[in-house]
């Protein structure tokens, strides 16, 4: 468990114990309000992704905003377990329940919560029903449309359609509608990423409009990400976008997607200075996180990072005419925030330059 | 956090997934090798927690043997739980600079012998005030640049000034010289041997100097998992900073008398194609390093194809078909980031559960 020095509300910033994930509220508030006026008189909402983050506060701040359907996505049965103890109640779960373990979980949370889970398995579907219809409780289901072949999901046309029906037909269970999931998204080209997007989007569409041409009623259609919300959240037929990204930022959308601006870094420290071109931090890959790319300082935007698991290096092209000195702090805004918090137990919310609270991620580690 | 404290002797098939496994034999045949290596050398081994993020892991090469009984740790916050672990001597191979961290420092001092690496002649002063103020006596080894380029003095010169200083100063005590490096990519132990002995060279250069200036240098803490072996022969060097022996990683199957202890359950969730497999964790779960150069046991014929956020895609030769409900189990590349994504390890041996063992000092970068 993190174990960092605690500072009385009201520190300034540049006090705090590092590394430490930082959050703007003031960026924050202007994130969500960019994001509101997008979704708030469309008929697609916005169901915040928070397994970006893990944090309840913040999916509470998420959820308050106009656009939303009132219920977040997360990866695991375990996260949302998580965030129902904080007073979250309607989960989309995008991983596959198919163990009994898995199934007996979920049928424990529905009590509680109103739940959705994907399925692309008959098998799975009858098991889901069983366990339900046991337990005296209802689980939401939608079917998962695969964005290519071989990934997770059915086809969205007859196979669909035939699962679609096998859900309505079984006791516990409620049809819902579509989702496909989105992963390992490269992203060096938003808008193509976008455009390419709209074939996976139409195939979510496409199996919308053959369950309904089969007499099925089709709820939800969940589709895209905070990579192309605005175009999965315009197109006819799609209710929700799993949209996560969005709130707090990373280098990876960073001056690619309008209005939208990192909340969160990472603060940490100078602790060796050992050449004019050379500064070593206390936040390395164990603290900032690189697993799909690497940070960038906000100091010294050029300079070319190097995480090693312990230390953060900044590497200069010519020795640093700035003074620096030992205990400096250095400002970094990871590739991929959802990396990064997932090695965090706190998030320090900051408002102009002053600690104003410290959020708990409970959600963090959880992949079970 | 996770808690998953399945019951003692749950067999392994029937435990949620994901989680991180274990091997209790082929940790037990670890340790024993490190044992047995220095049993009756001058040289021992200081296990470097920060690969096991785990107390209770260390205890078990301190009783295993072959220790100083005590073990390094990257960060404070790691020292905090290793001495609450019960492990007193602990070197800190880094740099702790800010004031009120130093003052966490001095105050675990009066509960251990907690001692840090230095590279530069403020932070040596602040050490010393802050020392002073709080009434204890924080130990300081000079830390050498021999290869990482990043923390670290650059010359014996630069090493005897500060080795001066802190014998100079109330409420440091000079303990000695310290280097890290990566004798990694040698398979060959003969090479393994000669590199190791080169660039801890650099290290005991730095020593001998401040030896010649009349300085005792009671500690020489180098060499790591690669070098465990050569640091025992090399003249000087009184401790080895081991780290990735423990649970060991597949990259490392070259020192192939260690075993790789640890490994993520997982269970197949999807089989979208006739021979693909979606399994229920991804990278979150381990990491780039331990992503990549894993590979896959438990489902015969199985190669990674791409390893998603939250899932991984296995495809088969064809030998096994994959089943929805299935299980397999990934061993790391690198294990060095994937402990401290996890909040406990499932101790198993024969196939069942043997105990749950916490990770405490996962997320402490403090």
């Amino acid at each position: 468990m993190e174990r960092p020095i605690f500072k009385p509300i009201g520190s300034p910033v540049g006090e705090l114990d590092t590394p430490a994930v930082i959050v703007d509220l003031d960026i924050l508030e202007r994130t969500f309000s960019t994001v509101a006026s997008f979704f708030k008189d469309r008929k697609a909402k916005l169901r915040p992704r928070v397994d970006l983050h893990g944090c309840p506060a913040l999916a509470h701040m998420q959820l308050a905003v106009a656009g939303t359907v009132g219920g977040v996505s997360v990866a695991t049965l375990g996260q949302a377990e998580a965030f129902s103890g904080s007073g979250i109640n309607d989960f989309s779960v995008r991983g596959l329940v198919v163990t009994p373990q898995k199934i007996a979980r979920l049928c424990a949370l529905a009590r509680h919560a109103t739940v959705t889970v994907a399925v692309d398995n008959p098998a799975n579907v009858a098991d889901l029903s069983k366990a339900a219809a046991a337990a005296r409780v209802q689980v939401k289901v939608v079917v998962a449309i695969s964005t290519k072949p071989d990934r997770l999901g059915v086809e969205p046309g007859q196979p669909a359609v035939d699962l679609a029906k096998s859900v309505g037909d079984s006791a516990g269970l409620a049809f819902d509608g579509f989702m496909t999931i989105e992963e390992k998204l490269e992203v060096d080209d938003v808008s193509q990423l976008a455009a390419e997007s709209r074939g996976w989007t139409q195939r979510a569409v496409d199996a919308r409009e053959a369950a309904e041409a089969a007499g099925v009623s089709v709820t939800t259609v969940s589709v895209g990400g905070t990579y192309n919300y605005e175009v999965a959240g315009a197109t006819d037929g799609v209710t929700e976008v799993p949209a996560g990204s969005y709130a707090l930022m990373d280098s990876k959308y960073r001056g690619r997607r309008d209005g939208l601006e990192p909340a969160a870094k990472i603060l940490t420290t100078v602790t060796s200075f050992p050449e004019g071109d050379k500064i070593i931090t206390d936040g390395g890959n164990k603290a900032v996180g690189m697993d799909r790319g690497n940070p960038v300082s906000d100091e010294f935007p050029e300079a070319k990072i190097g995480l090693s698991a312990e230390h953060g290096n900044i590497g200069l092209e010519t020795p640093t005419q700035r003074r620096i000195n030992l205990g400096d702090k250095m400002w970094f805004t990871p590739w991929d925030m959802g990396v990064t918090a997932n090695l965090y137990d706190y998030m320090n919310a900051v408002r102009s330059g002053r600690l104003e609270a410290v959020w708990d991620l409970p959600a963090r580690g959880r992949y079970r | 956090m996770d808690n998953y404290r399945p019951a003692v002797g749950t067999p392994v098939e029937q435990l949620d997934t994901p989680c991180l496994l274990v091997d209790m034999d082929a940790l037990d045949n670890n340790y024993a090798v490190v044992a047995e290596t220095y049993r009756d050398t001058v040289c021992k081994m200081r296990q470097h927690t920060k690969n096991i993020k785990s107390p209770r892991l260390a205890n078990m090469q301190i009783q295993a043997g072959g220790t100083l009984n005590g073990v390094c740790t990257a960060k404070l916050s790691e020292a905090e739980v290793m001495v609450e672990g019960g492990i007193i001597d602990v070197l800190i191979p880094n740099q702790i600079v800010t004031r009120d961290k130093i003052a966490r420092l001095a105050a675990l001092n009066r509960r251990g012998d907690v001692k840090v690496t230095v590279d530069n002649a403020d932070n040596i002063e602040t050490l010393s005030e802050v020392a002073v103020e709080q009434g204890v006596v924080i130990g300081v080894l000079v830390e050498v640049d021999t290869q990482m380029n990043r923390g670290g003095v650059r010359s014996p010169e630069h090493g005897v000034v500060l080795a001066k200083l802190a014998m100079s100063l109330p409420g440091v005590k000079f303990r000695g010289v310290m280097s890290h490096q990566s004798a990694d990519g040698w398979p060959d132990a003969d090479e393994r041997m000669r590199l190791s002995k080169e660039i801890i060279g650099i290290c005991i250069e730095v020593k001998d100097a401040i030896e010649s200036e009349g300085i005792p240098v009671e500690m020489v803490s180098s060499g790591e998992t690669f070098s465990y072996a050569a640091a025992a022969q090399i003249p000087g060097v009184t401790e080895v900073e081991g780290g990735s022996y423990a649970l060991m990683s597949n990259i490392y199957g070259y020192l192939d008398e260690f075993q790789v202890s640890n490994k993520v359950l997982g269970t197949i969730v999807s089989t979208p194609g006739p021979n693909i497999g979606i399994g229920d964790f991804g990278m979150k779960a381990l990491s780039t390093a331990a992503a990549a150069n894993a590979t896959i046991e438990g489902i015969s014929g199985v190669t990674i194809e791409e390893v998603q956020d939250e899932h991984i895609v296995l495809r088969s030769d064809g030998t096994e078909s994959f089943e929805v409900g299935q299980q397999f189990m990934l061993l790391p590349g690198y294990q060095d980031h994937m402990p401290n994504r996890w909040d406990q390890y499932i101790g198993v041996r024969k196939g069942v559960v043997e105990q749950v063992l916490d990770i405490p000092a996962r997320g402490c970068h403090h």
